[in-house]
């Protein structure tokens, strides 16, 4: 083989491991992104299904006390004011909001012992503790993700492919653990 | 209760010193064989050891048989509730058949030469489980050169998992499958994907495999994921886990059956006590995978 041939092809390999590096490393960047949006829209899901089984259990209690209906009335209203793609910030404090209605909730309940005799009522709260637990699985899967892209992010050289497509660290959903402790289920 | 165990125990002590007494006059017979001159009457030592090597074998079966059908069956179905225990029923191989076929866990592989037997379901704090011994062997083919230099292809049965498979009824309702495996790897037509959890020590215990990545943290939230971890300690290296159709199924390879006598092994208070604990795990399995916490489900 002759020597420039030999050349041309170190010129190539040399020229095509790192287009292909570069390529392989930002797919994979974006498949965890997509990951992360999966995730995300599992948080809404749940954010959601959380909302409608709060207002249901609020209906409930409205025979009992106006207080914790006017409380989630505040919750709707600013949920209207919110734009329908919300951030990852606005979310959590969307989760705040439902969790002080919830732990309200709960004292209602404890004050009222005819209530937590409902069939309606206890079938409602054990929705709402699934609806908890599907929220809290939505969440873990969502920190999880952003964990391992961002690690990704930040780690050379792949740092260089993300800057290059303008990929940015994702924020973590957080949950104080004190507002968690709020939203305990008493059965 | 040691005056109920006595007469297996007069039994498997005959069955043992028969054994013994056998093996014995099988050495006598070879060392008359090497030590002297061959004489006929050397082979009575040898038919006479061998008789007895089968005598003690066929009583120990027996005697084993006989405590499991009317000891162990009473005992066990006394420490749980609707207790019943089956020792000649097992297991099966075949699915749609009662009870159910072990392969449904999705992890164990299929064997070539499969036996199951020991068959324990029951209740416990209202959840109902199933559970079997289950020895599995593959057939493997070793290759090997003979004295005279032929290279040859031997034949045999390579027990992969003996142990004890449990189905448990499980406290939430959920979508798709999970497998969290130690040694094992998922067995199934289903799509399963390796995925990671937050826990480093959890991830670098299991693997987690499955169908909706989104059921494994509805699953395996951190309190469970740190019972999961507890079993596997008790079980070091041995365990594998799966959640199918709203069931919890737990694979404990033991190298062992769990209610068979041992020979030269007295059937005494140590040995019930070692059965005892063998249902005691059930009972906290139940309870450290919180699995009577039934909170999610309808009232049935």
């Amino acid at each position: 083989m002759p020597d420039y041939v030999i050349v041309i092809i170190i010129l190539a390999v040399l020229f095509l491991v790192p287009v292909v590096w570069f390529i392989a490393t930002m797919n994979s960047l974006r498949r965890l992104k997509v990951k992360v949006n999966e995730a995300e829209s599992g948080i809404d899901v749940a954010l959601t299904k959380r909302f409608d089984v709060l207002s249901k259990m609020v209906d409930t209690v409205k025979g009992y006390t106006k207080h914790e209906a006017e409380t989630f009335e505040k919750v709707v209203k600013w949920r209207q004011n919110m734009p329908d793609e919300m951030t990852v910030k606005q979310k959590e404090e969307f989760m705040e909001k439902m969790n002080q209605v919830q732990a309200d909730l709960n004292v209602v309940v404890e004050n009222y012992p005819d209530l937590k005799a409902e069939k309606v009522f206890t079938n409602l709260q054990r929705s709402i503790g699934d609806v908890e637990e599907h929220l809290q699985a939505s969440r873990r899967m969502y920190n999880a993700n952003v964990s391992r892209l961002n690690s990704r992010i930040v780690s050379f050289p792949t740092i260089l492919v993300a800057k290059q497509i303008h990929m940015e660290k994702q924020p973590f959903f957080e949950a104080e653990p004190s507002k968690r402790q709020d939203v305990k289920m008493s059965f | 209760m040691q005056k109920d165990l006595a007469p297996y125990q007069k039994r498997k002590n005959m069955a043992e010193i028969g054994f013994v007494a056998g093996f014995l006059f099988i050495i006598v017979f070879v060392v008359l064989n090497v030590a002297f001159e061959y004489m006929t009457f050397y082979a009575l030592f040898l038919i006479i050891g061998i008789l007895l090597v089968l005598f003690g074998i066929g009583l120990f079966q027996w005697t084993q048989r006989k405590f499991k059908q009317e000891f162990l069956k009473t005992y066990l179905s006394d420490l749980i509730e609707n207790g019943e225990f089956v020792p000649r029923k097992g297991f099966s191989r075949v699915q749609g058949l009662q009870p159910i076929d072990v392969y449904r866990s999705e992890f164990i592989e299929q064997a070539d030469r499969f036996y199951s037997y020991d068959y324990l379901h029951g209740i416990i704090d209202g959840i109902k489980f199933e559970s079997s011994d289950v020895h599995l062997q593959r057939l493997e083919y070793r290759t090997y050169t003979d004295s005279k230099g032929n290279t040859r292809r031997k034949r045999q049965y390579v027990t992969y998992f003996k142990g004890r498979v449990f189905q448990f009824d499980f406290n939430k309702n959920f979508d798709g499958c999970v497998l969290v495996l130690e040694r094992y790897r998922p067995r199934s037509s289903r799509k399963y994907k390796k995925v990671d959890l937050e826990s480093v020590d959890f991830n670098k215990k299991f693997k987690t495999y499955t169908t909706k990545e989104h059921t494994a943290f509805y699953i395996l939230t951190p309190h469970f994921m740190e019972s999961l971890m507890k079993v596997e300690k008790d079980n070091p290296g041995n365990v594998g886990f799966s959640f199918i159709d709203n069931k919890l199924y737990f694979a404990l390879h033991k190298n062992r059956s769990t209610f068979s006598l041992r020979p030269f092994r007295k059937i005494d208070d140590r040995y019930l006590k070692s059965i005892h604990d063998e249902v005691e795990m059930i009972y906290e399995m139940v309870d450290d995978l919180k699995l009577n916490r039934n909170i999610f489900k309808e009232d049935s």
